[in-house]
């Protein structure tokens, strides 16, 4: 598969969990839901920090600082304070492998 | 709304059957007398419930309390002064309607000065001073507010807006300022009373500035305030709020928050004067919403205090949205103003402006703290940012602390900022046409704040000028 | 489910071959060392690690590995060695991971009493001197890796100037970092006596291509500028895009002492300065001129600081950031003027153009105003370029890629301009690259 990079086995992250990886330059939040496996970047577009620290609400992606939300499925802004979407990322499942397709 | 009725029916008829057991007296107003300070869920709980407010306000608040619980104080900015703060120490609990024990004599003489100097009639003076609770101006307010109802307008206190518009207050509540975003909105989420509701239907155009001054009293006045405005669709407001006037209390802290929604065409404009007493530790959240075409403008104006926090913010999230922000600090003896603005621009098209002056006088210390934040997709901004300060005395300060965050090519950001004293030259040609040092200096710096005071209402810059002169002057404190 | 963050105690202990040399420098070593393992990083908070992860500068092992070098050291060396011959330079250094030094000085130099040694062998010749100021101004109290550069360094390079002592010609070094997976610490001591004039060209080069390789440079540069001297200190970031490099310069200026420094950023994966001046007598006068020039997928951290301690001294910053691709630039400045430092002059100026979309820049002039008595401004830009000058060219005959560059050129001309003469040909290449294919 071009252009996708394997990021985690899908044992590596639970239903309901998520995990943090570096990839190169990109840092990408693996999160396992029950509609399955999504991407996001792992950055709050609220201050530019870390969302790993937080915690997995639903479909939601809570950030641990100031409470900001996103869609894990869309990158969509769900609740204040930030204002703009976080990038996704393309996921596909290959057997027991999770790859993830950056630029 | 008739299922809220019936739940606040119900919680009035639950109140006063538990106090005994879980708080150990049997009255209310017996805890007034107490005089108990400090915060708990307790005290939360009794809060929520004098109010006889819906039930998810009251959760609303017990947790954004425990979220102030987890949230450390701030690393930056003024920590030694912040570090001042006693939590423990303040009354939060709505205080008795007379205040007990306060007579003329209390009321600081730097204060007393500056009334008279400022020609303050004899009932405001009481009521400024934090003597009397409430300020007569209660025919004015009522003519004003028939006018405003047969347009629809809704100009309440907070409380009240909450009780006879609830649904209104919840759909907005918390959306720009969330309980999280930092420790004083937590705290003023937890503790909240009083503060100014406004909401402009479609298309309104609310020709008379609204004026907060008009319907005071002591608790509207509070420390943890809590205004929401809404402008809908294509509405246009002009919101003014504190006055020049010292404002004394024994209340130290004041952490307020101000939410501002301007939907899709509106324009929201709000002018503030803040003169706090020396005691004061002013710490506000300002922050507002611009929808697509909208436009929201803050001007700020920041005297006295003894630590005031406040950087007032727009957000544009729509296309086509403007923002300015037009702000002016005096920091005089022992006083740190650590104010400034923030523009976060989310949507293209969108464009905005900000403008700080401040003085430094004796001690005093003038911050500007700033963000400008453009993110990915809005494309087509721009952004211009202009900071200047003047001190005055060798042990004056300034700091200038501008962020700029630009996450696209397509903009045009330019931030510019200016320290200096008062000019030789300035002074010398001046004084040279046979004015005294201190007029010629006065003078100046009324030449400096200019930008800010023509956009003033008349009898606000004619009192702002007035206060200058006085701090410039020295004769106060 | 949250993480609890979990500070990784470092426990590096100081290799054998940094055992040797006099008690007091090993006392130091030590002592950074300690600091550097008990440390905790940097929180985010910190306004000059906003931007930046501490993490990607933390070393947790000593690499006693033989390091490996892309370029060859003789060639280079010849190279110097040439140049001074035909009179372009006074002194030059080849430095190979701040571990094998080859050094060269002119005779006009020479016979001037001027030096351009390896620190151990000043540790010898000059202990006096170099105990009196090495880690006088990047020590373990300025920060962790200020603290790691302070244990682990092994050879730097000394270079000093006797009062009243004119160097007509630059001093050159270049300093190779290892091809593949390598750490090194580098560590410049410039000693300029009073009225003495010289200009030194710091280069940084070589590392892997490859960001997995993962190659590591720290360094500390210190300079100290006798009353009335006149220096010029020309740090060119070169790495390759394997890279990760850290710098923390400083240096102390004396009375009517005037500096003029000029960092070049093209190079390395993370690259992160620190660059700092301290006007500490009145007269002096510190000038930056700037540039930063990415492309690929780059990330650049700069810091510059003006620190006004003491009254009628001046202070220029024009700092410049060209990007292209997937580069990000973060630059904090902050300019400081002391309360018992009347009659100063600050002035800064940060400008950023950005090429394409992708690119991100982060900027943070800062104020700190003690004293009424200052003339200060400071501005920063953000922007594309103007596309009506784009217009106008194309309408005169240029291509559009032509006309971009022609822009490029323009917007970095004044800064190229103030870089000494014998570089130019190669820094005008480097810029040329780094337009290709725009």
């Amino acid at each position: 598969m071009p252009g996708f990079v394997r990021v985690a086995g899908i044992d590596d992250v639970p239903m309901g969990a998520f995990r943090a990886v570096d990839v190169g330059f990109d840092r990408v939040l693996i999160v396992h839901t029950d509609q399955g496996f999504f991407a996001v970047a792992d950055e709050c577009s609220h201050d530019s920090g870390v969302i790993s620290e937080g915690e997995l609400v639903g479909h939601d992606v809570v950030c641990p600082r100031h409470g900001a939300r996103f869609d894990v499925r869309t990158g969509a802004v769900t609740a204040p304070p930030a204002v703009a979407p976080i990038e996704t990322y393309e996921v596909k499942v290959d057997g027991n492998d999770i790859f993830v397709r950056l630029d | 709304m008739a299922e809220s009725i019936d739940k606040q029916k119900r919680d009035l008829a639950a109140l006063g059957t538990d106090y005994e057991t879980k708080y150990g007296f049997r009255d209310p107003v017996d805890y007034f007398h107490k005089g108990a300070r400090g915060l708990s869920h307790e005290v939360v709980e009794m809060i929520s419930r004098m109010k006889k407010e819906p039930l998810w306000m009251t959760e609303r608040r017990h947790e954004a309390l425990d979220i102030f619980y987890s949230k450390p104080m701030p690393k930056w900015g003024n920590t030694g002064l912040l570090g001042e703060i006693d939590f423990d120490n303040i009354y939060y609990f709505m205080k008795p309607v007379e205040h007990q024990g306060k007579s003329w004599d209390d009321v600081p003489d730097y204060i007393k000065k500056t009334f008279d100097r400022l020609g303050i009639p004899e009932a405001e003076k009481t009521f400024l001073g934090g003597v009397s609770a409430q300020y007569e101006s209660e025919v004015v307010y009522h003519s004003l507010r028939e006018d405003l109802s047969k347009q629809g307008i809704i100009f309440l206190d907070m409380d009240a807006a909450l009780r006879e518009h609830e649904d209104l207050v919840k759909k907005f509540f918390g959306t720009v300022v969330p309980s999280a975003d930092n420790k004083f909105a937590a705290l003023n989420t937890a503790a909240w009373s009083g503060g100014s509701f406004i909401y402009v239907p479609p298309g309104v155009d609310v020709k008379v500035p609204l004026q907060a001054y008009f319907r005071i009293n002591a608790e509207n006045m509070g420390q943890f305030e809590r205004t929401l405005i809404i402008a809908d669709k294509g509405s246009r407001v002009h919101y003014i709020e504190g006055c020049t006037a010292p404002v004394y209390s024994t209340d130290s802290l004041h952490a307020a928050v101000v939410e501002l929604i301007a939907l899709e065409g509106s324009y929201v404009r709000y002018t503030t004067i803040q003169n706090w007493a020396r005691n004061i530790y002013n710490l506000v959240t300002k922050r507002s919403t611009a929808h697509k075409n909208a436009t929201v403008e803050w001007v700020d104006g920041n005297l006295g205090s003894r630590l005031t926090m406040k950087y007032p913010c727009i957000q544009l999230v729509g296309e086509g949205a403007r923002g300015e922000i037009l702000s002016v600090a005096f920091a005089g003896q022992d006083q740190h103003q650590d104010a400034g603005a923030k523009v976060i621009h989310a949507a293209p098209n969108t464009s905005s402006r900000i403008t700080s002056k401040s003085i430094s006088k004796d001690n005093g210390r003038a911050s500007y703290r700033g963000l400008a934040k453009v993110h990915k997709n809005a494309v087509n901004v721009k952004i211009s940012v202009e900071c200047d300060a003047l001190l005055i005395g060798k042990d004056a300060r300034s700091d200038t602390y501008p962020t700029m965050e630009i996450d696209n090519e397509q903009v045009r950001v330019e931030h510019e900022a200016r320290v200096s004293k008062v000019a030789e030259e300035q002074l010398f040609y001046l004084t040279s046409r046979g004015l005294s040092q201190d007029e010629a200096r006065l003078l100046i710096v009324n030449g400096f704040m200019e930008p800010f005071t023509k956009e003033l209402p008349l009898e606000y810059a004619v009192e702002l000028n007035r206060l200058i002169q006085l701090e410039m002057e020295g004769s106060i404190g | 489910m949250s993480t609890v963050e979990i500070q990784q105690q470092r426990a590096l202990e100081l290799p054998a071959t940094l055992g040797g040399g006099p008690g007091w420098l090993h006392r130091i070593r030590q002592s950074s060392l300690a600091v550097y393992n008990s440390t905790p990083l940097p929180r985010r908070g910190l306004h000059l690690w906003r931007y930046t992860d501490p993490s990607g500068f933390v070393v947790d092992d000593v690499d006693p590995a033989e390091i490996v070098f892309g370029s060859d050291q003789a060639a280079i060396d010849d190279e110097m060695v040439g140049q001074i011959a035909a009179g372009h330079l006074d002194g030059a250094v080849v430095d190979l991971g701040g571990r094998r030094i080859c050094h060269h000085t002119s005779q006009r130099l020479a016979a001037m009493g001027g030096v351009v040694a390896p620190l151990s062998a000043a540790l010898k010749s000059h202990e006096d001197l170099v105990k009196k100021h090495l880690y006088g101004l990047v020590h373990e109290q300025i920060g962790v890796f200020e603290a790691l550069n302070g244990a682990l360094w092994e050879n730097g390079v000394f270079v000093y100037i006797p009062s009243d002592t004119i160097v007509d010609k630059p001093i050159h070094l270049r300093r190779e970092a290892g091809a593949g997976r390598s750490r090194q610490f580098f560590r410049l001591l410039v000693i300029a006596g009073e009225n003495s004039d010289v200009s030194i060209i710091d280069e940084y080069n070589g590392g892997p291509d490859d960001i997995s390789k993962s190659g590591y440079s720290n360094s500390g540069v210190e300079i100290f500028a006798g009353h009335g001297s006149k220096i010029r200190y020309v740090p060119i970031g070169r790495q390759a895009s394997g890279m990760t490099s850290y710098l923390t310069h400083r240096a102390r200026l004396g009375r009517d002492a005037v500096m003029q420094t000029i960092p070049l950023a093209f190079g390395a994966a993370l690259s992160k300065q620190n660059f700092g001046v301290l006007l500490s007598g009145p007269g002096a006068r510190s000038e930056i001129y700037g540039l930063v020039f990415g492309s690929g997928r780059q990330r650049f951290d700069n810091h510059t600081l003006h620190h006004h301690i003491s009254g009628q001294t001046g202070s220029n910053i024009d700092f410049k950031v060209v990007l292209r691709d997937r580069t990000e630039s973060a630059y904090t400045g902050l300019i400081r003027i002391e309360q018992g430092a009347p009659g100063c002059e600050a002035y800064q100026e940060n400008r950023n153009l950005l090429l394409n979309p992708g690119a991100k820049v982060e900027t943070i002039p800062e104020l700190e105003i003690l004293n009424e008595d200052v003339m200060c401004t400071h501005g920063a830009t953000v922007g594309s370029f103007d596309e009506e000058m784009v217009f106008y060219l194309t309408s005169r005959g240029l291509t559009y890629s032509d006309a971009v560059r022609t822009i490029v050129s323009g917007f970095v001309a004044s800064t190229l301009k103030m870089v000494p003469e014998n570089l130019h040909e190669r820094i005008g290449a480097f810029v040329e690259k780094r337009l290709e294919g725009i």
